[in-house]
């Protein structure tokens, strides 16, 4: 049997009743959402605006307009960055970010935007104080991800939000770990932007991305074309969410994504945490008696996810005898985010990540463990 | 030093009508050539793999490739040895079968690209190669004298030019000479020997006339030989593995120069 230990990456399984909000709207909607008035493209977009709706309440978002889905939070953070900094600006991010946030950033430092990168702890936490000196110098835009995809650290997002808010610096935040096991409230926090997958912990398919944009905030579309409204025009609406969603949406996911948030209703995201965080308790307690075994613990856990590495075994060759000697998945190397692993003093090997998700067991839990247990021993 | 125990061997070498061109002419007459045969490896009646070798030492042989294999880790768990040479098989029958080394049996490790991946190509061999802890050490003499030591035992090399010499040695003395058509197969008798004897093998040195590739060199980090030595060249894994695993890798050991690629600690003046 099987045992999934990388919901960081993706969630699996899904609820079923995502499977099956799925398996509907392909069998039995089909159309396509906004360009249409026939009664399959008038459901389609029911489907779509009741997700938009269920985002933006889980999110604390007023206004559900200003909710969009985009591919993937990758799409969304590039759409911010590429949308709102122009050469010349300064933008601040944390040490622990992913390649998301990194990697178009690299590309706009080459046009002239100005990064600076304020550095988190060695157990992933940021440096409030150094944070807060980096946004005395004039800064367009400051990026947090709100907890790291490779050891769990949950950064302090309230008061981050509150000093980017008094300065009147936008805040985009990276929720694409938490966004559904975590609490978010966009508007009390005042957030510039937000950014989250839907596969994740909210549990829809893959391929759904969620971005907010504040309605005081003018951050230019990545794409433009057809939305379905104002098709008279030749230039893009100017309005949320259409600016941002050209081209047909994918309705699957969408509606995936929204059967993920009522069984998160359903379920309780207090409960969700709590198992989540009692199974990352077992597995950090259940790693560190094991000798020659390291884990990087954050300060403060915002999420299931635990990073560990073994004295003279590269993180890869034991994600892979897992993966061929107990059929256990976890993802192993530097999951996209160099700058985190150096930070934690990973990089270049990375790390072996154990992410359990809502589905994830305890006895899955010792399971893995048995088999760690096995492999440092290395009795066959 | 154990060159032949006493059972019968398969002849090493034999002799075949040949043809020989010269400047001057061609004349026919015989020439030695080294045995060669494929020789079947059974692990409690499972065909595991045909190896092809010059028939010798094949208890050795087979029990020191599945050691390597993580097929058999203790020597209680063997039952029996049965070596068939004339029928080209070896059955081995041994308790305790590993679940894990079945799983992992010739599984090549497969990495994502997410970060610096492995240096092995075999799952099992990056569970079973560690760092080498050993406080081995050895002078250039005794090195010297190691390699003039095994050159004066490869007669079947002197006959043939068919066969790899290897030799397990303390820096004093060689203990142990093996020789055939593979290298990998030398140093697996080498191993197999070791293992059915109890030799320790974490203060030897595995003296060879192979070149030190990536699989010689896995196979003594399995069983931590910590000082390879060869009057050939290493490979560019072999070196990145060597100084991974703590091995002291030594190449064109020859006419009294020698080259070390990782290690050289171990050698004391």
């Amino acid at each position: 049997m099987s045992i999934y230990l990388d919901n960081a990456a993706t969630s699996y399984p899904k609820p079923l009743s995502v499977y099956q909000a799925v398996e509907h709207v392909l069998k039995e909607v089909g159309g396509s959402p906004g360009r249409a008035s026939h009664r399959q493209a008038r459901e389609a977009s029911a489907i779509v605006e009741a997700a938009r709706k269920k985002v933006a309440l889980l999110f604390g978002i007023g206004n559900a307009e200003r909710v969009s889905f985009t591919k993937n939070a990758t799409e969304s953070i590039n759409l911010v960055l590429k949308g709102w900094l122009e050469p010349g600006d300064r933008v601040v991010v944390s040490g622990i970010e992913h390649n998301a946030v990194i990697r178009p950033l690299r590309r706009l430092s080459g046009d002239g935007v100005q990064v600076e990168i304020v550095p988190c702890g060695t157990d992933g936490q940021l440096e409030l104080e150094t944070f807060e000196k980096s946004l005395d110098k004039p800064c367009r835009l400051a990026v947090l991800t709100h907890a790291s995809n490779v050891n769990g650290a949950l950064q302090p997002i309230a008061e981050v939000a509150r000093i980017c808010s008094d300065r009147d610096i936008p805040l985009l935040l990276d929720a694409a770990q938490t966004g559904g096991i975590q609490t978010i409230m966009a508007d009390q926090w005042n957030l510039g932007m937000l950014a989250c997958s839907g596969h994740k912990s909210l549990l829809g398919p893959s391929g759904v991305g969620i971005l907010y944009v504040r309605e005081d905030l003018s951050v230019k579309p990545l794409i433009e074309g057809g939305t379905g409204s104002r098709s008279e025009e030749d230039f893009q609406p100017d309005f949320c969410p259409d600016c941002y969603e050209s081209g047909t949406p994918n309705l699957l996911g969408i509606a995936g994504l929204a059967a993920g948030i009522d069984f998160i209703d359903e379920k309780g995201m207090t409960s969700m945490l709590q198992h989540e965080l009692s199974l990352a308790s077992r597995l950090e307690r259940g790693l560190m008696v094991l000798p020659g075994i390291k884990v990087y613990q954050p300060g403060v856990r915002g999420t299931s996810t635990v990073s560990f590495t073994s004295e003279g075994l590269n993180p890869a060759d034991l994600g892979y005898l897992l993966d061929q000697g107990f059929d256990i998945a976890v993802r192993t190397g530097l999951h996209c985010a160099p700058l985190a692993h150096r930070t934690l003093g990973t990089f270049p090997e990375g790390t072996v990540r154990v992410s359990p998700g809502v589905f994830t067991t305890l006895e899955e839990i010792d399971q893995f463990l048995h088999a760690i247990e096995t492999l440092i021993s290395r009795r066959l | 030093m154990d060159q032949s125990p006493d059972r019968p061997a398969t002849q090493k070498a034999v002799s075949v009508p040949v043809r020989v061109y010269e400047r001057e002419g061609c004349l026919e007459r015989s020439q030695l050539v080294v045995n060669e045969q494929p020789v079947t490896l059974y692990l409690n009646q499972r065909e595991m793999v045909t190896l092809l070798c010059a028939g010798n030492h094949l208890d050795e042989l087979a029990v020191g490739f599945l050691h390597g294999e993580g097929f058999l880790q203790n020597l209680a768990d063997l039952e029996e040895v049965l070596v068939d040479a004339s029928a080209g098989k070896v059955e081995v029958t041994a308790r305790g079968s590993s679940s894990l080394a079945e799983n992992l049996w010739q599984k090549r490790t497969i990495t994502s690209g997410c970060g610096k991946g492995s240096l092995f190509y075999y799952a099992i061999d990056s569970l079973l190669s560690r760092p080498v802890e050993s406080s081995v050490t050895l002078s250039s003499q005794q090195l010297r004298e190691r390699l003039e030591d095994l050159n004066r035992m490869s007669e079947t090399y002197r006959q043939t030019h068919g066969v790899h010499n290897t030799a397990l040695a303390t820096p004093e003395d060689i203990m142990l000479f093996r020789d055939d058509i593979g290298r990998h197969n030398a140093v697996d008798m080498i191993v197999g020997y070791s293992f059915l004897h109890g030799i320790s093998l974490e203060d030897k040195l595995l003296i060879t006339t192979g070149r030190l590739t990536s699989e010689i060199l896995i196979k003594a980090a399995k069983v931590g030989i910590p000082v390879l030595i060869s009057r050939n060249t290493a490979t560019s894994l072999a070196v990145e593995l060597a100084n991974s695993l703590n091995i002291t890798l030594i190449g064109f050991a020859r006419a009294g120069k020698f080259t070390v690629y990782s290690g050289a600690e171990r050698i004391v003046g």
